[in-house]
């Protein structure tokens, strides 16, 4: 009895081991951080000075009337639905085409639509700066190439739904990760499956709905989640460095409104209140993706 | 004097080096503070004044001995730290039982952050560059209240500093808080040289220059380019003169604004000048590539002479640097939007000093003010950082550049209204940008620019 107990210890100790350091990490940099946001949001604060008003949920009601946060609101799910359509058509458009009709060029191909996510941020969204400049972009030169008169559209400065776009860089930048994501899970299905098929002479297009789509679903569904939870936290990036959320908030996300609020018009308060928003509404939106996008496991043998 | 005549010369001919603003990334400040010491024709000849100023420096010893510790945070951008650094050893020279603590660098500002959140702020600050904003300091009730102080301080060498000071600090209702070291004005740019050869008047008046205008957009040319992306380009270089001016030279409605006084955006004055942005945008002078671009892109397009015009302030040509191209003859007027006759309005832009409300040496901070802000000193700053000082100076005879002259001539005209640099509630100021920039591409109305801006200052104000 002795013995077993001490060999219990040990196993406790052993899991301790691996678990505790981790544990400690996750409250360290991501408990305690959300904590502190969420207490700071409860204060009116500039972010500068050495005393806080505590308001109670003030900042909480001010964002319900702030038409800005709204406005911020719908671009992130307008950026999250049109992500997530876009790049999921074309990457598993791409992974379909690179894995299922095996010519020679796929591993060039495959390298070339990856770049893009090599690039940085940063680097993309200056580029896109670039096609969008209205006098001296590439999307206006080319358009001129059709018309008399030189194309003078200025692609970010609409009146309204400059968002839009901000959809295509997105679209463009994300492509590559999940085609390659899905190109492995593609891999996966064994070769057998699609011989089969041929013998019963299924179509390419059956193939894909029947043996392609439902065998490689569960990468699908990590991937539209992840495009959805890396748009509501992350779209920041793209906005500030083409538009800032100009002109006049049309594109404004929560992100950038988030870092405006907190330290261009100092309320400290007010942001942490709008990050607490981003963290719930992905909380929920994860939640509520993942029973939309629930499907019957299918086993491969 | 001849000698301090050339010494400001020098300053304004690198006047060239002054960059900051919010717009313009850190890295680039550093790299054009170095160039500025360069770029200044004159500055040998201004070296020679260093020996009388710390002649000066060292005479000063007047009142009690300063003992103790004192703190100095300076932020460290476009116009480097030579000045910091010997202005400060001057100082020490002058009060050896002094413990004299530099906090510098061109990140100081976010480092020290904690200290003043914390209540343990350095004595004196230097308020310029990212992280800091002088209104949410006096706001935040960190900065010490100099009013009463600064009426009868004298500088070093027994002057009252109030009579050698350009321009007059910021009031935040009727209280000073801090003072302007750094002077720079705002307005509107073209080519001396394309005007010439396309046979194009310089612009006076608010009528020459959209006479001018007209001419040019015949010409095939867009006359006026901004940056949407940072509308206070437009703001401080175009709509502000526009409202002292119609408000007949009055620049206290500014300074309401400023306190966000919601009746002050309710002016015909305010009304009148929006109405100019309306008639730019709608005659197609503005070019329409403006709303989306960032300054350095508007300036390329002006300086490509794809537009004749652009609103910019006096760090525009060495910001531009070696994209300038040769034979491009920079001229610059701070206002166009006065009427025929009517006074030049030079809207500035200053980085300001103050004493932190917690500072532990107030003394020695004042002392350290009335040391700075002395003759001898500011001559070494327009010397050290290639940039004009806040201190009064003659500013004639000099082989500077064409819009050096200009700037010089409008600054020291008595024709001239000089506007104090203006801080203004940030929420105020993000919807005014807001408002202007939708203004331009015609999204709104002036009544709805109105609206917008005075239901923000009302909300800031209650």
């Amino acid at each position: 009895m002795k013995t077993s107990g001490t060999a219990k210890w040990q196993r406790s100790m052993f899991i301790a081991s691996f678990t505790l350091p981790t544990l400690i990490f996750f409250c360290t940099f991501t408990i305690y951080p959300v904590i502190k946001a969420l207490y700071y949001s409860f204060f009116d604060w500039s972010g500068m000075s050495d005393h806080m008003d505590f308001i109670g949920l003030q900042n909480f009601k001010d964002m319900l009337h702030d038409p800005i946060v709204w406005q911020a609101l719908g671009n992130d799910y307008f950026l999250v639905a049109g992500k997530i359509v876009g790049i999921m058509l074309l990457a598993t458009f791409f992974a379909v085409a690179l894995t299922r009709f095996g010519f020679k060029l796929s591993g060039f191909f495959r390298s070339i639509y990856f770049i893009p996510n090599v690039i940085s941020v940063v680097v993309i969204g200056v580029l896109w700066n670039f096609i969008y400049n209205p006098q001296i972009g590439f999307l206006n030169a080319f358009l001129s190439l059709f018309t008399k008169e030189p194309v003078t559209i200025t692609w970010l400065g609409f009146t309204s739904h400059t968002i839009w776009m901000l959809l295509p860089p997105s679209i463009w930048a994300g492509i590559g990760f999940y085609m390659i994501l899905l190109v492995a899970a593609i891999q996966n299905v064994p070769d057998s499956l699609y011989e089969a098929a041929d013998l019963e002479g299924a179509n390419q297009w059956h193939q894909f709905c029947h043996i392609t789509l439902p065998l490689v679903w569960e990468q699908m569904k990590v991937s539209i989640i992840n495009i959805m939870m890396t748009t509501l936290n992350g779209s920041f990036v793209i906005v500030w460095i083409m538009t800032e959320g100009g002109p006049d908030n049309t594109t404004q996300v929560m992100g950038s409104y988030l870092y405006q609020m907190a330290f261009r018009q100092y309320h400290f308060g007010f942001g942490a209140a709008i990050g607490m928003l981003i963290m719930i509404s992905s909380l929920i939106t994860t939640v509520v993706m993942q029973r939309l996008l629930h499907r019957e496991t299918v086993e491969m043998s | 004097m001849a000698l301090n005549k050339k010494i400001a010369a020098a300053g304004l001919a690198a006047a060239m080096a002054v960059l900051p603003l919010a717009g313009c990334g850190s890295n680039d400040k550093n790299a054009n503070a170095g160039k500025s010491s360069d770029a200044s024709p004159s500055a040998s000849a201004s070296a020679s004044a260093a020996p009388s100023a710390s002649a000066s420096a060292s005479g000063d010893a007047t009142g009690a001995k300063l003992t103790g510790d004192f703190e100095i945070q300076y932020f460290v951008g476009g116009y480097g730290d030579k000045w910091w650094k010997k202005v400060i050893a001057d100082f020490k020279a002058a009060n050896p039982d002094l413990n004299v603590i530099e906090d510098g660098g061109p990140k100081i500002n976010d480092q020290n952050k904690p200290r003043w959140i914390g209540g343990n702020p350095p004595d004196f600050v230097y308020i310029d560059g990212a992280g800091l904003n002088d209104r949410q300091m006096v706001e935040d009730g960190q900065l010490e209240d100099l009013t009463e102080w600064f009426k009868t301080a004298k500088n070093v060498d027994g002057t009252l500093i109030s009579d050698i000071l350009t321009q007059p600090p910021q009031q935040y209702d009727g209280k000073v808080y801090n003072i302007p070291l750094v002077l720079n004005s705002w307005g509107i740019f073209w080519d001396k040289a394309l005007f010439k050869e396309k046979g194009w008047t310089e612009p006076t008046d608010y009528a020459s220059f959209i006479d001018t205008a007209d001419k040019i957009k015949a010409a095939g040319v867009t006359p006026f380019i901004h940056t949407g992306k940072y509308a206070y380009y437009i703001q401080d270089a175009f709509l502000y003169p526009a409202i002292v001016s119609a408000n007949n030279d009055d620049y206290s409605i500014l300074q309401d604004m400023a306190n966000s006084k919601v009746d002050a955006f309710k002016s015909p004055a305010v009304m009148e000048a929006l109405n100019k942005i309306v008639e730019m945008r709608d005659k197609g002078f503005i070019d329409k590539a403006s709303i989306q671009i960032n300054h350095t892109d508007s300036q390329m397009l002006f300086l490509q002479h794809k537009d004749a015009f652009i609103p910019n302030g006096l760090w525009l040509p060495n910001e531009m640097g070696k994209d300038v191209p040769s034979g491009f003859d920079f001229g610059f007027i701070p206002s166009v939007t006065q009427k025929a006759g009517g006074k030049v309005v030079a809207n500035t832009s200053t980085a300001t000093v103050a004493i932190a409300k917690k500072a532990k040496n107030k003394e020695a901070a004042q002392a350290f003010m009335s040391f700075i802000f002395s003759e001898a000193q500011a001559s070494q700053w327009a010397e050290l950082s290639g940039a004009p000082s806040n201190i009064k100076g003659d500013i004639s005879s000099s082989s500077a550049p064409n819009f050096v002259k200009d700037a010089a001539k409008f600054l020291n005209d008595p024709n001239t209204v000089v506007v104090p640099t203006i801080t203004f509630n940030a929420d105020v100021e993000k919807v005014m940008w807001d408002s202007t920039d939708a203004l331009s591409i015609g999204k709104i109305t002036p009544d709805e620019w109105v609206k917008r801006v005075t239901d923000a200052a009302a909300k800031v104000g209650k």
